[in-house]
């Protein structure tokens, strides 16, 4: 902590230097018509053409010489505010943003990925709203916000309908993903085809696909920062949605007006009538299904206090008749307070629960099995923001998280035939402290600097074992209650420069170091439920990645904005699959598992039109993604799963007159990598495949149109309506969601390979409403 | 008790996958992929076990994926099984790619064997662990898919020490179950494991009716054979949905794919009732 403490004291003393000659004035952004706090308001000064944002709480401040001074304060789908001050000492100025009323000729229906600017030093980070999303034609015409990320230059979908996120060349495991703060675990419902996000709940979303800020850590490859709305302060307002396979109603409202407020979000599907319409007893008997439901409270407790309570709760649950059942879901609870030290220093303390488990019931007859396992976190989190003065603004914290893991228990009824399995719990303690300043040190550079430190505590009781490169285990190690076995620290560091060429140009380049001690465990290419995870051990070291990026900003003609990104990544500590594993014992998976390198580069390009009847964007990035592990593929490079060399969207939207608006995207991309049989054998009569390459091929390409439009109803006092149709996958190609190998029916002696696809053409209706 | 964790991971895949591919109408073709030529290798399954005629070696090789499954003996290869440090004995070749001798094998020795194919050698040694008893054989009823299925339930009794491995070969009325049953006793060490033979089959062929004679034969191995069919049957039977199909992990050296199993059996019948 020492290095800290004279940092800071060290810019006590520079500010006091420079004090005399400004003010800070600082307040918060709101809506007006909700009272929501707004992230991301850009506000900026016409003097000194500085440009701050709002923060995760709307909050802002920003350091002005004395004099008169203009304020700009703007937001998408917002009317830009323009304030005019007399800067004499420091200021608090709230501020209410109006909702845009719409002109004739400049509608604008959107405008994605506001969070870009040219002026921060931030690169990678892509920002969705509720609003951003709305157009986007999806499966089932849910709104779905992961998918809805998928859409952006890296960021690639895990498999066909999925949720699952690849991003950078990353793995699924390798993203963070949080909810008001909590870590969700395992963020899809219905098997990937849902993510466990409402877009009616959800406020804001920030996707740091490198460069990530010294606050966050934990995962390698990305951070995906989902923040909830608040409630409306203002009215008691309801919304929802009927839609074909699933259902939502939004109710929010104050408390107390101006003061507090609720909000509480539902969702359920009937995804399985549709299974009822079979004759097949096997399908018609089977349920599947999932339901979620957001709350949250606020409590403004005095000018400089707020009070945030806000939780999740979802559960999916899968059935064959009565022998089988399979439910899993995530709970997460957030309270946080947020307090206001004075006109320059924000602080916000988070008390954090997470929870992930599935439970399985099988019945047989006389044997009832149980399979239980959970991951659960309790973290407390501390962070501070202090507009410094002199250019500086410093963001210091520090979290600290206990692990509970339940790899697994198998319980069974008394007159079973089977014994009881139950693996060990395993605990960890992880701690981070973190620090950053972003320096603007002339009109054209500005620096954001600092670290995370990190530390892992792997704790007892436990048995810990010693493998050798066979895989065997060797020994065993001991360790009781409240021992720590082995703490792994690692300091992170994160920088970041940005150089503005002109006013509407700029190159930004940044080196950021993450580590991350949990692992996903999976035996399948296909998500699932029952994948798990684990905290790193003796064997399985802390993954490691160091991304280097480069990247190039430009808006033009008032409404475009290209940008260009380039990075590299080298990882280390990755972990696949020994040949054949066997990943169903969780007491020793390690015996399983090898380590080796990674690495990641690419290019990434965006070219968007943010404005106008017609808007949307292109989005084209080039990768290559390996691994190099001793005992795979001979010891050589690989391309990882989830290496695809192209990946092109297109999404794009178009204001038509009486209310309809249309929309289209195109997704294509290169197959992902994956390991084919090259040849073939017999053993004791049966036939095996014989491979040779660790994914030494591809799927075919991936690619197809997504349709949509929606017709918004004249609104009648309050109540607003809207009608959506979508056509996913509209010229219905079949693309691979598995393909197998099997003995041809008429021939046995031939071996043919069997596609299966999953969606084509479907067709989706909602109604949504408001009022 | 690996095997039935694997038999519930296997339900789990199963049932997830009938609701997935029932649910969501999805549609099976037949794809064309051009998959290279592979460098053929040589296969060895070898055999020895504590009754005469069951030591046997057959040589194979792999064959191209897109070829017909016919799989020719190798001809040329000069075949051994030594005991111990003791002289090696020459497998005699009765029908192309066979050979055999009418040796046994003895619990606690170790036994290697030795292939030569033009001037290629591949050597592998395997040892004879303890007998375990085979303590009873019956039949249970198991329902699942609304359907009830009967199973072969086994009851022996693992000896002390971590490091036993089983394998059992069912037959049904004389016929075979192509099905790999293996256990470990990582889970279970020196107690009395009772277990049913568990596996998956989509036809009839397998399926244990009211009559059938079931024969159950018990075979205690080296954990390198476990470890064979272990990687054999989970990695090499070609499904899209693995995270990393492979090869198994062969306990012969010298490049050649398969098995040296020495190992010890007992046999037990019972009727379906």
């Amino acid at each position: 902590m020492r290095p800290i403490f004279l940092l800071i004291s060290f810019f006590l003393f520079v500010q006091t230097l420079f004090a005399q000659e400004s003010f800070t004035v600082s307040g918060t952004i709101r809506s007006e018509s909700t009272g929501e706090s707004i992230i991301g308001a850009t506000i900026t000064s016409k003097k000194t053409d500085e440009t701050v944002l709002s923060n995760e709480y709307g909050f802002y401040s920003l350091r002005l010489p004395k004099g008169n001074q203009t304020l700009t304060i703007s937001y998408s789908g917002m009317k830009t505010f323009i304030l005019q001050l007399e800067v004499t000492k420091n200021i608090q100025k709230d501020i209410s943003l109006a909702i845009e009323s719409k002109t004739l000729d400049e509608i604008v229906i959107s405008a994605p990925l506001v969070g870009r600017t040219i002026t921060g030093t931030q690169m990678g980070v892509e920002r969705l709203s509720a609003t951003d999303m709305k157009f986007i034609p999806q499966l089932f015409g849910e709104k779905d916000p992961l998918k809805a990320i998928q859409l952006l230059p890296g960021v690639k979908s895990a498999s066909e309908g999925s949720s699952g996120i690849y991003v950078r060349g990353g793995a699924a495991d390798q993203n963070l993903i949080l909810l008001d703060e909590a870590v969700v675990y395992n963020a899809s419902h219905l098997l990937g085809f849902f993510s466990t996000f409402n877009s009616d709940a959800v406020k804001d979303i920030t996707v740091y696909k490198g460069g990530m800020p010294a606050r966050y850590g934990g995962r390698l490859s990305s951070v995906i920062d989902i923040r909830m709305n608040d409630g409306n302060n203002q009215r008691l307002s309801v919304s929802g949605g009927l839609g074909l396979i699933s259902s939502k109603l939004n109710i929010e409202g104050p408390i107390q007006k101006n003061k507090s407020s609720f909000l509480v979000s539902g969702r359920s599907t009937y995804v399985d009538l549709f299974l009822k319409l079979s004759k097949d007893s096997t399908v018609n008997r089977n349920k599947l299904g999932f339901y979620d439901l957001n709350a949250k409270m606020n409590f403004q407790l005095g000018q400089k206090d707020q009070l945030f309570l806000s939780g999740y709760f979802g559960s999916d649950h899968l059935n064959a008749g009565k022998d089988f059942g399979l439910s899993w879901g995530n709970s997460t609870a957030t309270l946080r307070w947020n307090h206001i030290y004075n006109n320059r220093i924000f602080s916000n303390t988070s008390l954090i629960y997470s929870n992930y488990d599935y439970n399985i019931d099988i019945n047989l007859g006389a044997n009832n099995l149980n399979i239980f396992s959970q991951i659960r976190d309790w973290n407390l989190k501390q962070e501070l923001q202090w507009n410094a003065g002199n250019n500086h603004s410093l963001n210091i914290g520090f979290n600290t998280i206990y692990h509970t893991i339940h790899p697994g228990d198998v319980t069974s009824s008394a007159s079973s035939n089977f014994n009881d399995i139950l693996f060990q719990q395993r605990y960890a303690w992880e701690n981070a402290v973190f620090i950053s300043d972003t320096w603007k040190a002339s009109t054209r550079f500005s620096f954001t600097y600092g670290f995370r430190m990190s530390a892992f505590s792997i704790l007892g009781p436990g048995d810990f074992y010693i493998i050798d490169n066979a895989g065997n285990i060797t020994d065993t190690i001991r360790k009781k209650q409240g021992e720590i076995y082995k703490t792994y620290f690692n300091a992170e560091p994160r920088l970041a420069t940005r150089f503005l060429l002109n006013s509407s140009t700029s190159i930004k380049a940044s080196y950021a170091r993450n580590t991350q001690n949990l692992h996903l465990i999976s035996n399948s290419t296909t998500s699932r439920p029952t994948d798990r995870w684990v905290a790193s051990t003796n064997n399985i070291k802390p993954e490691i990645a160091d991304e280097f990026s480069i990247g190039f900003y430009k808006n033009f003609a008032s409404r475009y904005e290209f940008t260009a990104e380039t990075y590299y990544k080298k990882m280390k500590n990755q972990i696949d699959y020994r040949d054949g594993a066997d990943i169903n014992n969780p007491d020793a998976v390690e015996s399983q598992l090898l380590y080796g390198d990674g690495r990641a580069y690419g290019i990434e390009f965006l070219l968007k039109k943010k404005a106008g009847k017609l808007n949307g964007w292109i989005s084209y990035t080039l990768s290559k993604t390996e691994k190099k592990i001793i005992g795979i593929n001979e010891n050589q490079w690989y391309n990882a799963r989830q290496d695809r060399t192209h990946e092109i969207a297109i999404v794009t939207a178009y204001q038509l007159p009486k209310n309809w608006t249309i929309s289209a995207n195109w997704i294509f991309h290169t197959g992902e990598a994956v390991s084919f049989p090259e040849g073939k054998y017999i053993i004791n009569g049966q036939v095996y495949y014989y491979y040779t390459k660790r994914n030494g091929y591809r799927f075919p390409d991936y690619h197809r149109l997504d349709l949509g439009a929606t017709k918004a109803f004249k609104a009648r006092g309050r109540y607003t309506s809207e009608l959506a149709f979508s056509l996913y996958n509209a010229y219905g190609r079949e693309n691979a969601y598995t393909i197998n190998f099997r003995d041809n029916k008429d021939d046995p002696s031939k071996t043919e390979a069997v596609q299966t696809a999953l969606f084509k053409f479907i067709p989706s209706i909602s109604y949504n409403f408001k009022f | 008790m690996m095997s039935l964790l694997k038999f519930y991971d296997n339900l789990v895949r199963i049932f997830i996958a009938i609701i997935v591919l029932s649910t969501f109408a999805s549609c099976e073709k037949v794809i064309d992929i051009n998959l290279n030529k592979a460098n053929s290798k040589y296969v060895i399954e070898g055999n020895i076990s504590n009754f005469e005629g069951d030591c046997k070696v057959k040589v194979t090789q792999t064959i191209n994926f897109s070829d017909p499954s016919v799989f020719i003996g190798v001809t040329n290869a000069i075949v051994s099984i030594s005991e111990d440090q003791k002289d090696p004995v020459k497998l005699i070749q009765t029908s192309p790619g066979v050979y055999v001798s009418d040796i046994i094998a003895n619990s606690s020795h170790v036994y290697t064997l030795l292939v030569n194919v033009d001037g290629q050698e591949f050597t592998s040694t395997s040892k004879v662990p303890v007998r375990a008893s085979f303590d009873s054989l019956y039949i249970i009823d198991f329902s699942s898919f609304g359907s009830n299925r009967k199973f072969a339930n086994v009851v022996f009794k693992d000896p002390e020490g971590v490091g036993n491995a089983y394998k059992f070969v069912q037959y049904k009325n004389k016929i075979e179950n192509p099905n790999l049953f293996l256990l470990n006793d990582l889970y279970s060490d020196g107690r009395s494991i009772n277990t049913f033979l568990a596996f998956f089959d989509n036809s009839d062929n397998q399926r244990l009716n009211t009559g059938d004679t079931v024969m159950v034969e018990m075979q205690g191995i080296d954990p390198s054979v476990y470890k064979f069919f272990f990687s054999l049957s989970q990695a090499s039977r070609g499904s899209g949905d693995n995270v990393a199909p492979g090869n198994p992990v062969s306990n012969i050296s010298g490049g050649a794919i398969g098995y040296f199993n020495a190992y010890v059996k007992e046999t037990k019948t019972v009727i379906v009732p």
